[in-house]
């Protein structure tokens, strides 16, 4: 009888296996974290600078949340996992695409200025006090990312606050393992977190910087994602953990006020358009200047057969370092909060003047003036940020990037919260006649860039990257890796990759990854670059996080960078 | 336990048996390479009891009335691009510091804190360069991965102490300055 039963079960057994819908493909990626991996899925992706942010995406997808609900869910998981590089402290942009309306629009939760800002708030005795900028309580911006995200939450999602927040709140208590990446940001900013945190902060481990396999805990921040759930996430704004913050910032030298966060609000607007041959690409409007600068530098580079040239050949690595100089020139000049100044988008977007670059730039030698307008001396920003993407089973798409800028943000932790403090004022320039100088509510120009590109009408490739500066020549380069050099979205990704920029008209140095061949460097060097080899995966170029939407073979393929802990899974 | 596994390479390495290096205070501690590391130093020191003057950019005017002369190894360009210096600049003032402090009878006290992640070309560059002139050597594990400070330390018979983590190497550092 027993065993009657047992042949019986067998093909009842292997007929429900091969009626299973695929497994979730949650892939372990290869031992060596650099080597290309794509993750696959059926349904839906989602990618993120931290396995556990990731996780925390996929888990929001799995109990029925859309992209939104999984974006909100991951960006407040990164809070946890990644606390150097984004949370509620700091602020970013966000493109989402409506599937079923067949609609993207942006939401701009970009950091403002304290009401009392002026032009000339970083200047004293005749001089830039460069620490006010970057470590003290005048750098810190009043914070945008709680706000974007309950505004996309409410408007586009459809969980409840306390449904995304849950994961982040279990992170943060139970812990996480602490990763390189992690230890060596915690500490190369040591020095800052000791000067405004203290010894017994969050982001310390007994009062030094975190090992590789130490377990990272932050139960402040645990407890204040509990207190918006409880309160009401406008306690943020305007209740205690407000106060708290208008305290840790004034306490540090700061000028923020109550009413500065109870009046501030995240802004939908269009997103900006541009097209490169048959792809469209929808990104964020200034005062992010990523997505424009990425839409000019492929209106440039459409006029060049980078295909024949050759993926990072010489005239390929030439032509474009040039035309970044250009581009970069373009920001100082013209980019600022577009609610305060008049910022060409049409003419900076037009093919015309697009035209008019490539033509300029000769094949052998340096341009060396790039009309830079005024008289402001660029500022690099640094690695800093974070990006997510998101894809649900209906289509519906979140590219999402976030900041507290400087890794660490300012140093500055409101008092038992468990969240730092953006230094996101750092992005104005000091100077008080630039377009982009602080002013009372202005928000400071980001390189940010977030997009979607769409192939005809159905959406492609969504893509964004951390890097301050380097953020949009970055993604310049994935996206010509992809639609040009043929190359799977994580070869895109991990490919070698270069920068340049000019300050002052003049060309700056090319800064190259190691791996980009010896004798392509020592031809850019003959051609009059200054070269500086940078790592073989630096993070200096960012930390990109694709999905690219194959619709041929019905395939959400995921790309995550391995210059910092990129990550993602598909189902 | 840290400290047995320590001593137990001090003595592989120079044979000096169970004697340790005595130092005094106060003490100098500045950085070799400009990292944030020298913060971790001074946080150590000053966990540990020690009188010492953290100075990053330390010229060797400032030994003055100094006893040890501790330096943080590790190279960050960010940290130079900070202090304004390139590394032929860091490396003369660090060398300015270690002649001072030979004419004076100073000892040298070398720690490298930032591990794996605090290695690499730049970093080595300085390791090399000056770890010759330690009198003694305290390196956290994950930066002596591949035995280069024990190395040179036997070459030049310096006793090495390694220390599991970065908090652990304040015990060893309280043992070894006499305390007044």
């Amino acid at each position: 009888m027993q065993i009657k039963r047992k042949f019986f079960i067998f093909p009842l057994l292997f007929l429900l296996i091969s009626c299973q819908p695929p497994p979730l493909t949650v892939q372990t990626p290869p031992a060596d974290r650099h080597r290309p991996h794509d993750y696959i899925g059926k349904k839906g992706m989602v990618v993120a600078a931290h396995p556990h942010a990731v996780a925390a995406g996929l888990n929001m997808l799995k109990k029925g949340g859309n992209a939104v609900d999984a974006a909100v869910a991951t960006a407040f998981a990164l809070n946890v996992a990644e606390p150097f590089a984004s949370g509620i402290g700091g602020g970013g942009f966000m493109v989402i695409y409506l599937a079923k309306e067949k609609k993207t629009t942006v939401i701009n939760f970009r950091e403002k200025a304290p009401g009392e800002a002026t032009a000339s708030m970083y200047w004293d005795k005749g001089k830039i006090q460069e620490n006010w900028r970057k470590s003290h309580g005048l750098a810190v911006g009043v914070p945008g990312s709680l706000a974007g995200c309950v505004y996309a939450l409410d408007k586009y999602g459809t969980m409840k606050l306390e449904n995304v927040l849950e994961s982040a709140i279990r992170l943060a208590e139970q812990g996480i393992p602490v990763s390189e990446t992690f230890s060596q940001i915690n500490k190369d900013e040591y020095e800052k977190i000791l000067q405004n945190a203290g010894e017994s902060s969050d982001y310390l481990h007994d009062g030094f910087p975190y090992e590789p396999g130490d377990i990272y805990r932050n139960p402040h921040l645990a407890k204040t994602f509990k207190r918006l759930i409880s309160q009401g996430w406008r306690d943020f704004y305007e209740g205690e953990i407000a106060g708290e913050i208008i305290k840790a910032v004034q306490r540090n030298g700061g000028i923020m006020r109550h009413e500065d966060l109870a009046q501030y609000s995240p802004v939908e607007q269009p997103p900006l358009k541009g097209t490169y041959k048959d792809y469209t690409l929808y990104t964020i409007q200034p005062p992010g200047s990523g997505g424009l600068h990425i839409i000019q530098l492929l209106n440039i580079i459409s006029h060049w057969p980078v295909r024949e040239w050759g993926f990072n050949s010489i005239e390929y690595v030439h032509h474009l370092s040039e035309a970044f100089r250009f581009v970069f020139a373009d920001k100082v000049r013209y980019l600022g909060d577009p609610d305060f100044t008049s910022v060409p988008v049409e003419h900076l977007l037009s093919k015309d003047y697009a035209r008019q670059i490539a033509a300029k730039i000769a094949p052998d030698s340096l341009q060396n003036s790039y009309p830079f307008g005024v008289f402001d001396q660029h500022t690099i920003e640094k690695e800093n940020t974070t990006h997510l993407g998101v894809m649900d089973n209906q289509g519906n798409i979140v590219s999402l990037t976030q900041s507290i800028n400087d890794f660490f943000g300012s140093g500055i932790v409101p008092e038992d919260d468990g969240f730092l403090l953006n230094n996101e004022m750092a992005d104005f320039s000091p100077q008080p006649d630039s377009v982009n100088s602080p002013g009372s509510k202005k928000r400071p120009v980001s390189s940010m860039g977030p997009l979607i590109l769409f192939k005809g009408e159905k959406p492609y490739l969504v893509l964004g990257s951390p890097g301050g500066t380097r953020i949009f020549t970055s993604l310049t380069q994935i996206i010509l890796n992809i639609v040009e050099f043929g190359m799977s979205l994580d070869e895109a990704i991990e490919a070698p990759r270069f920068f340049s920029y000019s300050s002052r008209g003049r060309a700056q140095n090319l800064y190259v990854e190691s791996r980009v061949p010896l004798h392509i460097r020592r031809s850019l060097e003959k051609i009059g670059h200054s070269l500086e080899v940078r790592g073989a995966y630096d993070k200096y170029f960012g930390g990109a996080q694709g999905i690219l939407i194959d619709q041929d073979r019905n395939l959400v393929i995921g790309g995550a960078d391995s210059r910092r802990d990129g990550s993602g899974a598909g189902y | 336990m840290i400290l047995i596994s320590a001593l137990s390479l001090l003595f592989l390495s120079n044979g000096l048996g169970e004697s340790l290096p005595r130092f005094e205070q106060p003490i100098l501690i500045t950085s070799a390479g400009q990292s944030a590391d020298v913060q971790i130093g001074g946080v150590l020191v000053k966990r540990a009891g020690l009188m010492a003057t953290l100075s990053k950019h330390a010229t060797y005017q400032e030994l003055g009335d100094k006893k040890t002369l501790v330096l943080v190894i590790g190279v960050s360009m960010k940290g130079l691009g900070a202090a304004g210096l390139d590394l032929d600049q860091e490396k003369a003032r660090v060398k300015g510091l270690i002649e001072e402090a030979q004419k004076k009878g100073i000892p040298i006290l070398c720690l490298h804190l930032g591990g794996e992640a605090r290695r690499g070309e730049l970093s080595d560059l300085m390791i090399r360069a000056f770890l010759p002139y330690a009198d003694m050597v305290i390196v956290v594990k994950s930066g002596n991965m591949d035995g280069l400070f024990t190395k040179i330390c036997a070459e030049n018979n310096i006793p090495v102490l390694e220390a599991e983590k970065t908090i652990e190497v304040q015990k060893p550092l309280k043992d070894i300055f006499a305390q007044d």
